[in-house]
């Protein structure tokens, strides 16, 4: 039988058809490492939380690795730094998605940023962990792979009303926020909440954070009654003038609020130490120390890990660091347990959490619902009670 | 309450009476408004934290450092931002250029610095309470800065020749002063007087990087309102005005006060566009 030319070029392509069909996938496709992105303002203003959380991610990756890897594959963080700047987040999300071909993102740690990358990242069906507080980036019907592992505001706020209202037991707050769209978002919903629940707000204000003295608004809460101010800014120089001012009036009123109430730089600008007393900042139980200067014992356990490894512990919150290894943690069970690195598995196993034990919180997630921190592990701890990165719990804990 | 508004107020006004002052002395030798002037002062509370706190220089030190740092960046202003566009005055080109300059510093300042506020260490340790040295640092600096001026400018040699260049600068350059070199000299002077405010602010506002463009718009106000060029115009409106907004932050609160503020200085421009104590300018036809 002649054989043509033509024969020859449709057996050649049918062999090699049926061998790239046939033959396994090389074994290079399951040794390579499993990539996870992290968006990281490792540099500029908004840098200090993620310096925590890298520690963390760091400390997580190598432990994992060091321990052979997730089913025999190295862990490999690609972290892009972002700057805190939305604009520079977005290309990093974009580069890390179609160029470096990560499985997973860890990020945004801002909230600014991760309005700009979320979107982003749903249309990719990415799995997305991040720590950031505002609630519209959570919507499992718009995002279904974004989870959050931090509280969410509205979580600090009731973390905030509860314990005014039920452990200091006082019925008249005043609200103070800063001019932010945040400050002023935030004492709106704070006044709302605290009347809701009853209570009687008898002064709010949103002072600009420049305001040299603050004696006005302290005076004014002061005449309306006020029994505890609650207090939403970032602002440590603001803050700190509030407490110098309390001081000067002879007030012994508590301050309760946001976590920068907690800020180290604010023991440089308070006048005397004492004027820093009394104040109750958003903390954690995990990170929290009873008055006996004990941990829980968990987080005991990893601060002795973490001292081990020479993880610099002073200069950072355990917070950040705990939920940098809780990330990078729930990734690699995520793939674990799912058997693949494809996003839909990983989401599944993400959505399948209840009360998962991670080192910041104990996580829950479900189909419907991707705030994964639960309400009662917030507290308010003692705000210049700093050591190693936790602090005291505030009176009133058992 | 009467007595707090006293002493914040006019420890805020004297701050901006200072800024308004250097407005002034750089205009008067070469008319224009830099405003880079709040940013002077801002670095005036910056320079002196880290001379004295940062580096743990004696605060007499920390003070001429600090002074020689802002006079520098004064003459830079001028060589910078204000000698490219003086040819075309009438373009207004030098709001662009000084703006820019003004940007730069604050960016670079908070770049360095930091974007949080930072101590800023207590310098004589007199007074508590409303007779606290923060509140009355910036007005005795205001009056001795004052005096000094008027001393200059009356007593002096070189004085008398800033007054002569802002009198009529081709006049004064026909009788041979050197124009250039004075107009350096009158910014790094305006220099000195913006590190003074804010040095002597500095346990009031704290040693922050926002605190620029805050004076920039504050201190500006005294200008308007004292007339343009007028020191005396400036500090009274400073002190005014310092006065005005810590009543309307006892009055209305804090977020409102601004709003007053800012309707009162719209309403007496309204009504006397040359400033209180300006004079109205006849042009030539």
């Amino acid at each position: 039988m002649a054989i043509s030319r033509r024969d020859v070029l449709l057996g050649s392509a049918g062999v090699l058809g049926t061998a790239a069909f046939s033959l396994p996938k090389p074994a290079i496709a399951q040794s390579e490492p499993i990539k996870i992105g992290f968006l990281a303002a490792m540099t500029g203003p908004s840098s200090a939380p993620t310096i925590g959380f890298n520690r963390g991610v760091i400390f997580a990756t190598d432990a994992i690795n060091a321990a052979g890897g997730v089913k025999g594959r190295k862990l490999e963080i690609v972290t892009r730094d972002t700057q805190g700047d939305p604009t520079k987040a977005v290309n990093a999300t974009q580069e890390l998605i179609s160029q470096a071909k990560v499985h997973a993102i860890w990020g945004p740690l801002n909230s600014g940023e991760a309005l700009a990358t979320t979107p982003i990242m749903a249309r990719a069906k990415i799995p997305n962990i991040h720590p950031c507080v505002v609630e519209s980036l959570i919507d499992p019907a718009k995002f279904p792979n974004a989870f959050r592992m931090a509280p969410s505001n509205s979580q600090w706020d009731d973390a905030v009303r509860g314990y005014c209202l039920t452990i200091l037991r006082v019925k008249k707050v005043a609200v103070i926020g800063d001019t932010t769209g945040y400050g002023v978002t935030a004492v709106g919903a704070s006044v709302a909440a605290f009347k809701k629940d009853g209570a009687d707000v008898v002064y709010q204000a949103n002072i600009d954070a420049t305001q040299p003295d603050m004696t006005p608004d302290l005076l004014r809460a002061k005449n309306a009654g006020a029994e505890a101010i609650v207090v939403w800014s970032v602002t440590t120089g603001m803050e700190a003038r509030m407490f110098n001012t309390r001081a000067a009036m002879n007030w012994d009123v508590p301050f309760v609020g946001h976590p920068s109430l907690a800020s180290g730089e604010i023991a440089g600008l308070v006048e005397k130490p004492a004027n820093w007393e009394k104040v109750y900042a958003i903390g954690y139980k995990s990170v929290s120390y009873d008055s006996a200067g004990k941990l829980p014992a968990k987080t005991q356990d990893l601060v002795d890990r973490l001292a081990k490894a020479k993880v610099a512990m002073n200069d950072t919150l355990l917070w950040w660091i705990a939920g940098g290894i809780d990330a990078v943690e729930l990734f690699a069970k995520g793939i674990e347990t799912s058997g693949s690195t494809e996003g839909p598995g990983i989401i599944a196993y993400l959505n399948s959490l209840s009360k998962y034990p991670g080192y910041f919180g104990d996580y829950t997630f479900t189909p419907t619902q991707h705030n994964g921190y639960p309400t009662d592990e917030i507290v308010m701890s003692e705000a210049r009670s700093a050591k190693n990165g936790t602090f005291a719990l505030a009176p009133g804990y058992t | 309450m009467f007595a707090s508004i006293l002493a914040s107020g006019l420890a805020a006004g004297a701050i901006y009476a200072l800024v308004g002052v250097t407005y002034n002395t750089m205009f008067s030798t070469s008319r224009v408004m830099s405003f880079t002037a709040g940013q002077l002062a801002m670095l005036g509370g910056v320079f002196g934290s880290m001379f004295t706190l940062k580096l743990g220089m004696p605060v007499i030190v920390g003070f001429a450092l600090t002074l020689i740092g802002c006079a520098l960046i004064g003459i830079i202003t001028e060589f910078v931002a204000v000698r490219p566009v003086l040819k075309s005055l009438d373009q207004h080109l030098y709001v662009l250029s000084t703006l820019a300059l003004a940007l730069m510093i604050q960016q670079v300042a908070a770049i360095k610095w930091g974007t949080e506020p930072q101590p800023f260490p207590r310098l004589i340790g007199l007074g508590s309470g409303v007779f606290d040295e923060k509140f009355w640092l910036p007005v005795v600096a205001c009056a001795v800065t004052i005096i000094g001026l008027e001393y200059l400018y009356r007593r002096t040699l070189v004085g008398r020749a800033f007054l002569a260049i802002a009198e009529d600068n081709f006049a004064a350059r026909a009788l041979g002063l050197p124009e250039r070199n004075l107009r350096v000299a009158s910014y790094a002077l305006a220099g000195v007087i913006g590190g003074v405010a804010g040095f002597s602010g500095g346990e009031l506002l704290l040693a922050f990087f926002a605190n620029g463009a805050l004076l920039n718009f504050y201190g500006f106000v005294p200008v308007a309102l004292g007339g343009l060029g007028n020191n005396r115009g400036a500090i009274i409106g400073g002190l005014a005005l310092g006065l005005f907004q810590q009543a309307a932050n006892f009055l209305v609160g804090g977020i409102f006060s601004s709003v007053a503020v800012f309707t009162l200085f719209i309403v007496v421009l309204l009504a006397a566009p040359q400033g209180l104590f300006g004079a109205a300018t006849a042009r030539r036809v």
